[in-house]
């Protein structure tokens, strides 16, 4: 099968690091062009939903913490990305807002995504615990080929 | 995030609005009442008498079903800015609760709450550090989990994070272990408390300090005993979580000292002071509640309908009644944030040390609130 387009997620932590190197492989082996994704997880206000007690300012300052600690993480993951790129003409790294899960899936079945490569642990080093069972969901909602990583 | 005012934002709110209000009024007028006539074992009204399911409880497991059943794990667009209205009712509720104390009667049951919280605040905050330097877990970790512990559950987790310098991953991790307790103890504590028979100025103060989570400890209350009057659990539970509240700058703040007094270098930190915490953390809904108990004080609604004084005012009556909806379409509202999803996901160490301490916590309050029985006073 020849790959035109493969899409790799990377989080900037050892959790992406083989499935990025693979993907690196592969878009040398086939010429094809590779972009590495990281998601900023939007679901954080959704997710402290439960607390009615904290005034709007102290909501607020914890949102723009975990935002700017996720923009920091997505920054680790351009350079991880960037770092082992060399070569590969048509490449580019890409950062993405939402529900991780959901920004995954739809990637994954992007018609113009020929394969999609993701490590299991990817973005639980910022994200939520559902981000767990990532690799089972994408595997069970995927529609174009995947490959997952441990 | 949006910045447009309340106005602007109501008319997106309808739909979710509308979902809260019909499904609490087709809780109350229908289910509630069919399953107090329902004969179930042979026992007419078996399944409120053994179940303590009432509009309260229904009515979060409504919110539940909404969001992890019929709209498959997360609330649809269209839903989501009513649901979010959910905390401003419950503040609503919580102010207007404040029509049912006198400042004598604050005094007398905020000087128990004193007691107890600041005890279990403090034991807690120490239980915590300790044991999460045993299980080896980070440091910032450890503080987020110390205060969300020992004070008010996701409140505090949030109020505490940016201080401690918390990982997303490891402040995930502290809320999805609190209020996967939180909601167990909620369902667990109406039994716990009819079984031992506790009043409910027992039961209002040991849920008040034992339930880590404050959504759940107004929950769990109300489905003790769903009246809210002076002396019932809901009335001695919410002072206690005021308590709470009101402790959480300082927790903040001495968390924040000891996360700081022992890291290696300072570059980038930024620390507050107490008098910062103060004026930025204080919960706002707090001095609306002790506006209200001044103004309940002075009359303003006529008789509070003390225990042996005159009958309650009809403006008064209509006030309770009121807040029986309020808190239970706030509570729709915070059951509809309870994403099974996440809570599936707990574990690791922070799930080992929310378990140790949270059921430390949850029976030692029991047990203290069993010898001091007699010096709890009811108003």
């Amino acid at each position: 099968m020849e790959f035109k387009k493969i899409v790799v997620a990377v989080d900037g932590s050892d959790a992406s690091q083989e499935a990025l190197n693979y993907a690196v492989d592969l878009a040398r082996q086939s010429n094809a062009a590779l972009t590495g994704l990281f998601i900023i997880d939007g679901g954080w206000s959704d997710y402290i939903g439960n607390d009615w007690q904290s005034p709007q300012n102290v909501r607020q300052e914890f949102l723009d913490y975990i935002h700017k600690e996720q923009e920091q993480q997505a920054e680790a993951a351009r350079q991880q990305f960037e770092s082992v790129v060399d070569g590969i003409k048509y490449c580019k790294f890409t950062v993405l807002a939402g529900d991780p899960i959901e920004k995954l899936i739809k990637t994954a079945n992007a018609v113009d995504t020929d394969l999609f490569i993701v490590g299991q642990r990817v973005f639980q080093v910022s994200g939520r615990p559902s981000l767990r069972a990532l690799g089972k969901r994408l595997a069970a909602k995927a529609t174009r080929p995947l490959m997952l990583f441990p | 995030m949006s910045d447009t005012g309340f106005f602007q934002k109501l008319p997106r709110a309808l739909p979710g609005l509308a979902l809260i209000v019909i499904t609490m009024v087709v809780i109350r007028q229908w289910i509630e009442p069919w399953m107090g006539n329902a004969v179930v074992f042979g026992t007419k009204g078996w399944l409120i008498k053994v179940t303590h399911l009432n509009y309260i409880l229904l009515g979060i497991i409504m919110g539940m079903l909404y969001r992890n059943v019929f709209f498959g794990g997360k609330m649809p667009e269209i839903l989501s800015d009513g649901f979010k209205l959910s905390r401003l009712m419950i503040k609503t509720g919580i102010i207007l609760l404040g029509s049912l104390y006198t400042f004598n009667a604050i005094v007398q049951l905020g000087s128990m709450a004193v007691f107890l919280i600041g005890g279990f605040v403090v034991l807690t905050i120490i239980m915590v550090l300790w044991f999460g330097t045993l299980l080896g877990l980070d440091r910032s970790m450890i503080g987020v989990m110390a205060n969300a512990l020992s004070i008010c559950g996701v409140t505090a987790a949030v109020a505490t994070s940016p201080g401690v310098e918390a990982k997303a991953s490891h402040v995930a991790y502290a809320i999805a272990t609190i209020l996967g307790f939180g909601i167990l103890t909620m369902f667990i504590s109406p039994f716990i408390g009819h079984a031992l028979g506790l009043t409910d100025l027992q039961y209002g103060a040991w849920i008040g300090t034992g339930i880590l989570n404050s959504g759940q400890v107004l929950a769990a209350a109300l489905a003790f005993n769903p009246n809210v009057a002076p002396g019932t659990a809901v009335s001695v539970a919410e002072i206690w979580n005021i308590m709470r509240v009101i402790s959480i700058p300082f927790a903040v703040f001495a968390v924040t000292v000891w996360y700081w007094s022992g890291k290696v270098g300072m570059e980038g930190a930024e620390r507050k002071g107490l008098g910062t915490l103060l004026v930025e953390k204080f919960p706002v809904f707090v001095i609306g509640f002790l506006g209200m108990v001044f103004l309940t004080s002075m009359g303003a609604f006529g008789d509070v309908g003390l225990k042996g004084g005159p009958p309650a005012s009809e403006t008064i009556k209509m006030m309770r009644l009121w807040m029986t909806w309020i808190f239970g379409f706030g509570l729709i509202g915070l059951g509809g944030y309870i994403d099974f999803k996440e809570l599936r996901q707990a574990g690791g160490a922070p799930l080992k040390l929310g378990l140790i301490v949270g059921v430390t916590k949850y029976v030692l309050a029991l047990v203290v609130v069993f010898l001091i029985k007699d010096y709890l006073v009811a108003i």
